[in-house]
């Protein structure tokens, strides 16, 4: 059969097969299953790209939302007509005007989108590429809070804490399945490059792979900006899609729901994180469905059991499995020669910080 | 003029060196960065608005008894199964924990921020030596003073003091020793549950409200604070806090007010900065170590 000879495409091959049926889902379904459909393929985008940097260096990043941010605000300026801008931003510096003429249709601002987000990973990377470990963890999340503060508060360019709205639906489960097919293959070749592979020697052993001649930060820096590319499209889209959105958007409850999607799937391969952002996005709308009470006969929960009840699947996760899902193997057609090799269990060890 | 920015300062430094301990003290243990511990403030901060008509000592203790209760019990429901798990699962997991209490609160208490009055007597001015001091800033410097002090005779002087820093320097070998390391790690979280209940003390009657987002701010402030200090000394990280409190009282002071929106920006920018050039913090020595 093709596909079992395709060898070390079965996989993404795979992953855009789940991407395909869920875009099929959103494209048929009532307008909220394919508004939640469409949210989902974002989402696989968003963790092709954090997975890129996370899953291959097995440094945990909290500030991939932030280029997200950066995504989004680029899509918004490009995407709401110029009349509106016009009326939306009195007070814009001169220097800046430019922004309000600007105008592009919505894949051109997902591109640009993910330009100005690899744009700020450029100005990052030196600090990533130097930290590792719980370092690391606090550099990432002190960025998303710059990202935050900064767009939070210049008022006259980001509207500040008041929403972004007037952009246009453009959107849509095909072109978001386009993106996030693209974004599975960019994150499955970087993964199977020579730089992917050498940032994965890093992760299994830092050490040891400085020792044998890996640069560790050049090719973190690397994964650090292409996963930064993929983060930036998935926010255009998702500005494209909700037409009006919020700096809070991008804050710690998205970290947060993108972090239980990557630790959930196991957040060491490419196929952990793209099921877990599907399984997670379906068990987010249950739990809102829930909440709003559908299932308990119309009587609403009060807010927050949503939030409660995924945290506490992340606690079960992390106590019980802390490799989530798919541990370090990525998604096959099981083949019945192959079946009677046991695989060698592997535990990874994050890297341990440089001195 | 000059005094009173000192004091303030200082206050603030204070009020940020608690914060810090009571995330350092559990990383040095345990390699646990707390992101729970602006939930055990809130929770605190929640006993103040429940007992707001109570005397203010009253409020004060139950602030501190429900700190104290919410942080042992994080302990035993969450991160007492994770004691071996490596630091960066255990960061991940106390965000759990974090969001799970921010929620609990939300359903039940606190669907939307409460006013707890200041006392009286502390907003008012006080005059030494023809200076205008504001009460408020000395109760904080002093209670904050007074506190730190505290921690540092606990845990140089006493037995439990010894027990911690030998459970972290060596978990493993301190049990072997005789130390009973499910106490001491239980003892840590009590301990660490007094300051929350004391630095919730002063940031309500700072602010004048609760509500289920306050802990974040005291929470990034003790996490910046301890990474700036040295994650693992507790004198470094409490050095780092009053530092950063002291340079965030700077900052409020000469920036001028356009930018003084963008000042956490700075902040976090200088924390970078302070990460890339020394990884284990600003004062600590290579070594991990707390005393």
């Amino acid at each position: 059969m093709w596909f079992k000879r395709a060898g070390v495409l079965q996989t993404p091959i795979l992953l855009s097969g789940i991407v395909a049926i869920v875009a099929l889902i959103g494209a048929f379904g009532s307008p909220t299953v394919s508004r939640v459909a469409t949210l989902a393929l974002i989402a696989v985008i968003f963790v092709c790209g954090l997975s890129t940097f996370s899953g291959n260096s097995g440094v945990m990043s909290f500030g991939h939302v932030a280029f997200m941010a950066i995504g989004a605000y680029t899509a918004a300026y490009l995407t709401i007509p110029v009349k509106l801008k016009a009326a939306l931003f009195p007070d814009m510096p001169d220097a800046l005007s430019f922004l309000v003429r600007i105008h592009a249709p919505l894949p051109v601002a997902v591109f640009i989108g993910g330009l100005m987000a690899i744009v700020f990973s450029v100005l990052t990377a030196p600090v990533v590429a130097r930290l590792s470990g719980l370092q690391s963890g606090i550099a990432t999340l002190a960025l998303l809070l710059i990202v935050y503060n900064v767009l939070g508060s210049w008022t006259a360019v980001t509207r500040g804490s008041s929403s972004m709205v007037g952009i246009p639906q453009r959107t849509t489960a095909w072109n978001a399945l386009a993106f996030a097919i693209a974004a599975v293959a960019i994150a499955w070749l970087y993964r199977r490059s020579r730089s992917g592979l050498q940032l994965q020697a890093s992760r299994e052993d830092y050490w040891a792979a400085v020792a044998a001649g890996i640069e560790v930060g050049r090719h973190r820096a690397y994964a650090w900006m292409l996963g930064a590319g993929l983060c930036g499209a998935a926010g255009a889209l998702y500005a494209g899609l909700l037409t009006s959105f919020n700096i809070n958007g991008f804050f710690l409850s998205a970290t947060f729901a993108f972090v239980v999607m990557i630790v959930a799937g196991g957040y060491l391969s490419l196929s952990g994180a793209v099921l877990g952002a599907v399984l997670i996005s379906a068990l987010q709308e249950v739990l809102r469905r829930f909440q709003d009470g559908q299932f308990t006969g119309g009587s609403p929960l009060p807010a927050g059991v949503a939030d409660l009840v995924l945290a506490l699947i992340l606690l079960i996760i992390l106590i019980k499995a802390p490799q989530g899902l798919m541990g370090v193997r990525e998604l096959r057609i099981p083949s019945p020669r192959a079946v009677t090799l046991p695989r060698r269990p592997s535990k990874p060890s994050p890297a341990p910080a440089t001195p | 003029m000059i005094v009173e920015f000192l004091i303030g300062a200082a206050g603030l430094g204070a009020l940020y060196a608690l914060l810090t301990i009571g995330v350092s003290l559990l990383f040095g243990i345990l390699g646990l960065m707390n992101f729970a511990y602006g939930e055990i403030i809130m929770a605190a901060g929640f006993a103040l608005y429940l007992f707001r008509d109570q005397p203010w000592l009253l409020a004060a203790g139950m602030a501190i008894l429900f700190g104290c209760a919410v942080s042992v019990l994080s302990e035993r429901l969450a991160f007492h199964s994770l004691r071996n798990a490596d630091p960066v699962t255990l960061m991940i997991a106390s965000f759990a924990v974090s969001l799970a209490l921010q929620s609990l609160a939300r359903m039940s208490v606190l669907p939307k921020a409460q006013g707890v009055p200041p006392q009286n007597w502390l907003t008012r001015q006080l005059s030494v030596f023809g200076v205008e001091v504001s009460i408020l800033n000395l109760v904080m410097l002093v209670l904050c003073g007074a506190t730190l002090t505290g921690v540092a005779l606990l845990i140089g002087r006493t037995t439990l003091g010894i027990q911690l820093r030998a459970a972290a320097e060596n978990f493993q070998m301190a049990e072997n020793l005789g130390v009973k390391g499910n106490r001491a790690v239980a003892a840590a979280f009590g301990i660490v549950g007094v300051l929350a209940g004391i630095g919730a003390v002063v940031l309500v009657a700072r602010q004048g409200a609760v509500s289920a987002e306050m802990g974040l701010q005291p929470m990034l402030i003790g996490i910046i604070g301890a990474v700036l200090g040295g994650m693992s000394s507790l004198r470094g990280a409490a050095l780092g806090g009053f530092l950063l409190g002291a340079t965030t009282s700077l900052l409020e002071t000469v920036l001028p007010s356009d930018l003084i929106t963008f000042r956490d920006a700075i902040l976090f920018t200088l924390l970078i900065g302070v990460l890339v050039i020394r990884p284990q913090g600003l004062l600590s020595g290579s070594k991990v170590r707390v005393s």
